[in-house]
């Protein structure tokens, strides 16, 4: 039996549209359920698909989309959302506000992986047909911040397709197929090999872009993906290698897109007593805030950005970057680089008659090996014995989780795109029962900051909130609870003609491309 | 003669039976999937629940012999990374490494038997010292390096062939087949030269020196001596007697040529159960890994039991021995 579907056919019989765009990205997105995994690469796609109560524009600032206004409820008690009247999901039915409850539920439940952003939920309740209160136990002045990549799904859909809850493990209906209210509608998904989209008709915003047909192909290896693009057979990739942006610059009929990410990378140290315990740590080499600063001040981050990154990076002063809101413009100056005084400083806290156990992922981040090697050669200079150890990221978590470290490498991208994000993961005392501090390796420990997160996080007046994130930002500063390195270039490659937007959470919003 | 087949079988059931094992066994330093299943903002308490919903928590002997127990009844697991059947994504993946093993396979036999004769028989020609030299590029340079030369030369520089990936496939009774189409066909071209590359080398290389060896034998001396034209000795007299020893590398070849397709599907984003595999380490999508890696040995496994027997029906000697 033959089949030729009648895409095919049309392939076979038409040369490819203009409108016809092919972009490939490194990592395929592992499920089309928006409320599955919470990862850069599913939500960055979905959101082309799917759509939340708030969006965030072509600047990052929140907008609406599938509701039209918000307001405070009483002195902080919660949130009221006005629905958009008149959208409807792919499948045609209507999008309400009880939608709005269904997909709360379902991306607040256990099986979700979302739900760390419904922790400050207490209810939600559902006001008449287009009005939605959404409680918070205590005031949350960026809570519309903090759920711009919840998606709504249609309860009656999931209902009928047996996809009421999402499942990690096992997968489900809404696993492969999507239903959303965005301007594309998924026409095609075979996991790891193509995946198309097509726009949705009867989106109810106004359309900006022009494409008639998207496919997504995942190439991991980026030598065969940037041949791809040099031969016209994708339209844009993302990442273009560092190594080879000049090539691509030098090309008449490809450009780069550059711009920086929201990824702070830094250096975070163990700071527990007694790690020497736990594995290869020596003795709380790290408890002194003076062996850190020493740390920081061997290292010469212009120059590592001058030549790894090829020019392609910014100096971090703190943990979040300029662009994030909450940025600390009080603290922004960089540990300089010094060289006597690093060693100076090495040798009062004792750090030169040991060794420090470096670990650092060589598949994470952006030329991450090559950084660490730098690092280490840097702290060499500065009379510091470092031993590195490079693993891939599937090795590297479970390291750390165990201890088995000095000093390490962590890149940060706060979800919300606020200062309090990587206080509550990073600089939080870890807590499992209040769920802070989870990414917080080292054990840093801080009580003012402790008690400075909570205020930070109810805080209505923004000023009183900026006064002690600043706060907070210098505490870590002084103290040099971690050392911030760059913040981590994005770099875009596309074929000549094609306009887009860049944004740094290094999403790839289709609505905003077109091609000529 | 059963109980030699039953022996043999018996024998490669052990074998399977500790690959697995040790398969499992390596599973543990590969990572931890639970990080790649789970986003940032998870709690430890997250991670605790998946590890024991995936009996990650128990020793790697005790997940083994799970796995075994559902591989029996046909079941391997779904995969972590798409939450899918593995037995269903390993269906969807292999006509694509068969169709690239086969064409490579061919066009490895054909070329490598075609240059070997020519070698041989014009052992001192200009050509024929060319083609030997130019094989050690094939022999000496790796696969993933060919491939990139090849995209660059003929995919970017040129622009006559696809860099990457399948072209359209059409769906015959469940099987996805690029021979159809006109893409399709294009998009072999690279990857089967790239895969093929060495295997055609080796057996120009010993067809060349297998014939080399006959064509001094006595018998074609007689031929020559007879009058019988140059062609007919070449090909019916000599070519005939060097096949034996070929056939059996060949077949061997066969096993290897499926097997490590995958540097050659990494490099052109060839959507096979290689490429399958190489993404399953790195995700550390362990259910994917176990089939893959069991698949393979059962293969390995079944062409030497088969190559086992039929040395055996050969060589009646080998029956009582054993």
């Amino acid at each position: 039996m033959l089949r030729l579907s009648t895409a095919l056919a049309m392939a076979l019989a038409l040369p490819a549209a203009a409108e016809d765009f092919n972009f490939a990205v490194t990592t395929d997105p592992q499920t089309m359920d928006p409320h599955a995994v919470n990862s850069a690469p599913v939500l960055g796609f979905l959101n082309n698909i799917y759509e939340g109560l708030v969006r965030r524009g072509k600047d990052m600032s929140i907008e609406p989309s599938l509701a039209v206004s918000w307001e405070p409820i009483g002195d902080g008690e919660g949130w009221r959302f006005t629905l958009r009247e008149g959208v409807t999901f792919q499948d045609g039915s209507d999008f309400t506000a009880d939608d709005v409850i269904f997909s709360y539920e379902r991306a607040s439940s256990e099986e979700a992986d979302t739900s760390s952003w419904f922790a400050p939920v207490s209810d939600v309740v559902k006001v008449d047909d287009f009005t939605v209160d959404i409680m918070t136990s205590a005031p949350n002045p960026i809570f519309p911040d903090s759920i711009a990549n919840w998606m709504m799904m249609d309860s009656g859909w999931a209902e009928a397709n047996n996809a009421v809850r999402p499942d990690k493990d096992q997968g489900n209906y809404a696993t492969l197929n999507a239903n959303g209210t965005g301007p594309f509608e998924l026409v095609s998904r075979q996991p790891d090999l193509s995946t198309v989209l097509e726009p949705y008709e009867n989106w109810w915003g106004d359309v900006e872009h022009n494409l008639t047909r998207v496919e997504m192909t995942p190439i991991q290896n980026s030598a065969t993906a940037l041949a791809a693009l040099l031969s016209g057979d994708v339209d844009f990739i993302n990442p273009v290698p560092i190594q080879d942006i000049a090539r691509v610059e030098g090309n008449p009929d490809v450009q780069v897109i550059q711009g920086i990410e929201a990824r702070v990378i830094m250096l975070g140290f163990d700071q527990q007593e007694g790690a020497a315990e736990s594995g290869q740590g020596a003795a709380d080499m790290f408890l002194d805030p003076q062996a850190r600063e020493a740390v920081a001040k061997a290292i010469n981050v212009p120059a590592i950005l001058q030549t790894i990154m090829r020019g392609n990076a910014e100096v971090a002063s703190q943990m979040v970057s300029p662009a994030m809101r909450g940025y600390s413009t009080e603290n922004d100056a960089e540990y300089a680089f010094d060289l006597e005084e690093a060693r100076t400083l090495a040798e009062e806290a004792g750090l030169v008659d040991q060794t420090i156990a470096f670990k650092c992922p060589n598949d994470r981040y952006l030329n991450d090996e090559a950084v660490c090697q730098a690092i280490t050669a840097m702290l060499a200079q500065a009379g510091m014995d470092v031993t590195l150890e490079t693993m891939p990221v599937s090795n590297y978590w479970p390291e750390l989780r165990a201890d088995n470290f000095d000093m390490y490498l962590l890149g940060w991208s706060p979800g919300t795109f606020d200062a309090e994000h990587p206080i509550r993961f990073l600089a939080s005392t870890p807590n499992e029962e209040a769920r802070l501090g989870s990414w917080n390796f080292g054990a840093y420990s801080n009580d003012r900051v402790d008690a400075l997160l909570p205020m930070i996080q109810s805080e209505i007046d923004d000023s009183a909130r900026q006064a002690m994130l600043d706060e907070v930002a210098g505490i870590l500063q002084d103290e040099v609870a971690y050392v911030p390195l760059y913040v981590q270039p994005l770099v875009w490659g596309a074929r000549s003609g094609i306009e887009l937007t860049q944004r740094p959470d290094n999403f790839f919003i289709l609505r905003w491309v077109t091609v000529d | 003669m059963f109980s030699f087949v039953l022996k043999r079988v018996g024998q490669s059931i052990l074998v399977l039976l500790v690959t697995g094992l040790v398969a499992f066994s390596m599973f543990t330093f590969v990572g931890d999937p639970i990080d790649n299943m789970l986003g940032q903002e998870r709690t430890m308490e997250d991670v605790e629940r998946l590890r024991q919903q995936l009996d990650l928590d128990q020793p790697f002997v005790v997940q083994y012999y799970r796995f075994l127990e559902q591989a029996i009844q046909g079941n391997f697991g779904v995969s972590y990374r798409q939450g899918r059947p593995v037995a269903e994504i390993l269906l969807e993946r292999a006509p694509a490494t068969l169709e690239l093993a086969l064409v490579s396979g061919v066009f490895a036999i054909v070329l490598g038997i075609a240059l070997g004769v020519f070698t041989a028989i014009r052992r001192d020609g200009v050509a024929a010292n060319v083609i030997m030299s130019a094989s050690l590029i094939g022999v000496s340079l790796p696969t993933f390096l060919i491939g990139i030369l090849l995209i660059y030369l003929f995919s970017v520089e040129l622009g006559w062939l696809p860099s990457f990936g399948r072209g359209e496939t059409v769906d015959v009774g469940g099987w996805s087949t690029g021979f159809l189409t006109e893409s399709g066909l294009k998009a072999l071209i690279l990857p089967s030269i790239t895969l093929g590359l060495y295997q055609m080398t080796l057996i120009m290389r010993l067809v060349r020196s297998e014939m080399l060896e006959v064509l001094r034998q006595d018998y074609i001396r007689f031929a020559k001596a007879r009058g019988l034209s140059d062609r007919v000795i070449n090909f019916r007299h000599a070519l005939k007697n060097t096949m034996v020893p070929v056939i059996t590398v060949i077949g061997l070849q066969l096993g290897s040529i499926i097997a490590f397709a995958i540097i050659t599907e990494t490099v052109f984003q060839w959507p096979g159960v290689g490429l399958l595999f190489i993404n399953a380490i790195q995700f550390v999508d362990i259910p994917v890994m176990a089939a893959y890696l069991m698949l393979i040995s059962v293969m390995f496994v079944a062409i030497n039991l088969l190559v086992d027997i039929l040395y055996a029906f050969i060589d009646p000697r080998l029956r009582v021995a054993t």
